[in-house]
């Protein structure tokens, strides 16, 4: 299994990723309450990217160091970008009419996270959840 | 930062009743530097290999046969005849030159019977060292003329060997990993005391992994056995940090989620005491003093009502 | 794909189905909130027993109509809810204070029936 894309662009696409990721996340041999963890993390992510982005793509890999194994979820977009990081990063706070909960929410979700944005140009986010039963 | 150190790793699909995937055989195989000269290598002495593969059985039997423990195996000399073929088998495809994922199925599936019957790792590793030192002194006297070439061989066939020996570890490693989780499932009942009642009572520390693995049982246990209440009773619990406090207010949380209460009843003088300390929010959380006054409440709940039978019982009141 | 909402007498039971759209969960939204009217109903049931995840987005709709059906004059019970969901939801700080919840959707209709004393907080 090589790295999979998937493009955004509506909210079908949503669930589409979702569908997508618990099928990598399941030949990663996550447990059942681990993969929707995952779902609902690319949900919050893909969902960051209809509202703002608009268009988008989100990729699967797996990951891996020697003695463990992870999904690396990378979602990049060519959007108006977010202006101030720490404050997309909080609870609670949106410019839209959502919760406020997906950036930190996906965060809180996987075991790593790393986002990237520049005003004008795009947002990249990479997030990882490794395995624990290994 | 981790997203520099981690590696894309290929095929995902995990080789069977294993956790081990075609991509980690082939980063394996990178390490132990297991290249194309050495299947080369591996298949330019398939031939003596399969001209002294008996007589190197026998001496390898004979090693086993010679120790009490491995001995017990072959009692019976049926046993005997019929795993000679097979070694004589495996060894002959450590010269074939076919070390793809059929190979590797194949010692893997091997590494399992082990476990299965019982047989050690360091049994599996001395029996494997006593067939290196009968192949490496026949094949030094073979190529008596050529010694580099000996030489060569002999250590394209070490890291295949090195090889087969991580494969049969991923068979123990794996039997360790499922007895470990079992014996956490076990240190976490959740039983059912009347129907929409279960109890949950938990008797020593409580680490993440511990309370998370409670936390899935008690909310899987909901779903299946229908349940209203549930009481968590953590008197046997001797000390409880904010992470597992919070592990506790989540699992209560999820439970509402799916309709069902929780109860958590015994927490000590101590412990209430950490939990104020630390500025835990248990209000959404109920709580009742003992086990028995929990699952008084929780019965009230669910419109129990119990009637003490006096003509029934020898105790006075 | 439209949420199917069955009327059963005085109540109303949607089954949620597996990947809704946003624009579903509106229109989904619209058409309880109206069907409430229309047949008078005193409570309304709602079923996730085959959502395999509800994400932020997918709560805050669920809040926003149970409130609705709540100013409709009707009561709302969430029922269904997967463990693994009602646990991710707990991580994500997602939660449904304020809204019943049930077992499944037996328990939804005999919550209606009897309403208890220990409601949610």
């Amino acid at each position: 299994m090589q790295e999979i894309r998937i493009p955004i662009c509506s909210d079908t696409d949503i669930v589409a990723a979702r569908k997508l990721g618990r099928e990598m996340g399941t030949k990663l041999g996550f447990s059942s309450s681990e993969l929707t963890l995952i779902a609902t993390a690319i949900s919050e992510i893909a969902r960051n990217m209809v509202t703002y982005a608009h268009d988008g793509v989100i990729s699967f890999a797996a990951v891996g160091t020697t003695n463990k194994r992870g999904l690396l979820i990378v979602a990049e977009d060519k959007g108006p970008g977010i202006a101030d990081l720490s404050l997309a990063l909080q609870d609670g706070y949106s410019t839209s009419k959502s919760l406020g909960l997906g950036l930190p929410g996906a965060k809180r979700l996987m075991d790593e996270f790393e986002i990237d944005s520049k005003p004008g140009v795009g947002t990249v986010i990479k997030m990882i959840k490794w395995n624990r039963r290994q | 930062m981790v997203f520099k150190d981690t590696m894309h790793i290929g095929n995902l699909e995990q080789f069977e009743g294993t956790d081990v995937t075609p991509g980690e055989i082939s980063k394996r195989k990178d390490f132990l530097q297991f290249r194309d000269a050495d299947i080369e290598r591996l298949l330019e002495i398939r031939q003596f290999s399969q001209e002294h593969v008996e007589s190197i059985v026998e001496e390898f039997y004979h090693h086993l046969l010679s120790f009490p423990d491995t001995k017990e195996f072959f009692r019976d000399p049926r046993v005997l005849a019929r795993v000679k073929k097979a070694q004589i088998d495996y060894f002959n495809q450590l010269t074939a030159g076919n070390y793809s994922d059929d190979y590797v199925r194949g010692r893997l599936k091997i590494g399992r019977v082990h476990q299965n019957i019982g047989l050690s790792f360091d049994t599996y590793l001395g029996a494997y060292r006593r067939y290196l030192e009968s192949f490496f002194l026949r094949l030094f006297d073979a190529y008596r003329s050529e010694p580099e070439k000996a030489v060569n061989s002999f250590l394209s066939m070490l890291k295949l060997v090195f090889l087969d020996i991580s494969l049969a570890m991923d068979s123990y490693l794996r039997t360790i990993r499922l007895q470990t989780e079992a014996i956490r499932e076990l240190a976490t009942p959740v039983l059912q005391v009347r129907q929409g009642l279960l109890i949950s009572p938990i008797i020593g520390l409580i680490d993440t992994q511990r309370a998370r693995q409670l936390t899935e049982s008690i909310l899987r246990s909901i779903r299946e056995q229908r349940a209203k209440v549930v009481v968590i009773d953590i008197t046997g619990v001797p000390l409880v940090d904010s992470k597992v406090a919070n592990h506790l207010v989540q699992t209560v949380e999820a439970a509402r989620l799916m309709g069902a209460m929780v109860i958590l009843t015994g927490i000590s003088p101590e412990i209430a005491q950490t939990l104020v300390v630390l500025g835990v929010n248990l209000s959404t959380v109920r709580t009742v003093g003992d086990l028995q006054g929990g699952l008084e409440e929780a019965e009230r709940y669910l419109g129990y009502r119990l009637v003490k039978d006096d003509k029934a019982t020898p105790f006075q009141s | 794909m439209p949420v199917p909402i069955l009327k059963q007498g005085a109540l109303l039971i949607a089954t949620l189905q597996d990947a809704l759209t946003d624009k579903d969960w509106l229109d989904f939204q619209f058409e309880l909130t109206k069907l409430v009217g229309v047949h008078r109903s005193t409570g309304v049931i709602l079923d996730l027993t085959v959502l395999d995840v509800l994400d932020s987005f997918a709560t805050k709709s669920l809040r926003t109509i149970a409130e609705m059906v709540k100013l409709r004059g009707a009561r709302a019970i969430v029922v269904g809810i997967h463990p693994d969901v009602a646990f991710t939801m707990v991580q994500l700080g997602l939660t449904l204070h304020g809204i019943e919840t049930g077992l499944d959707l037996e328990d939804g209709i005999s919550l209606m029936k009897h309403p208890t004393e220990f409601r949610s907080h």
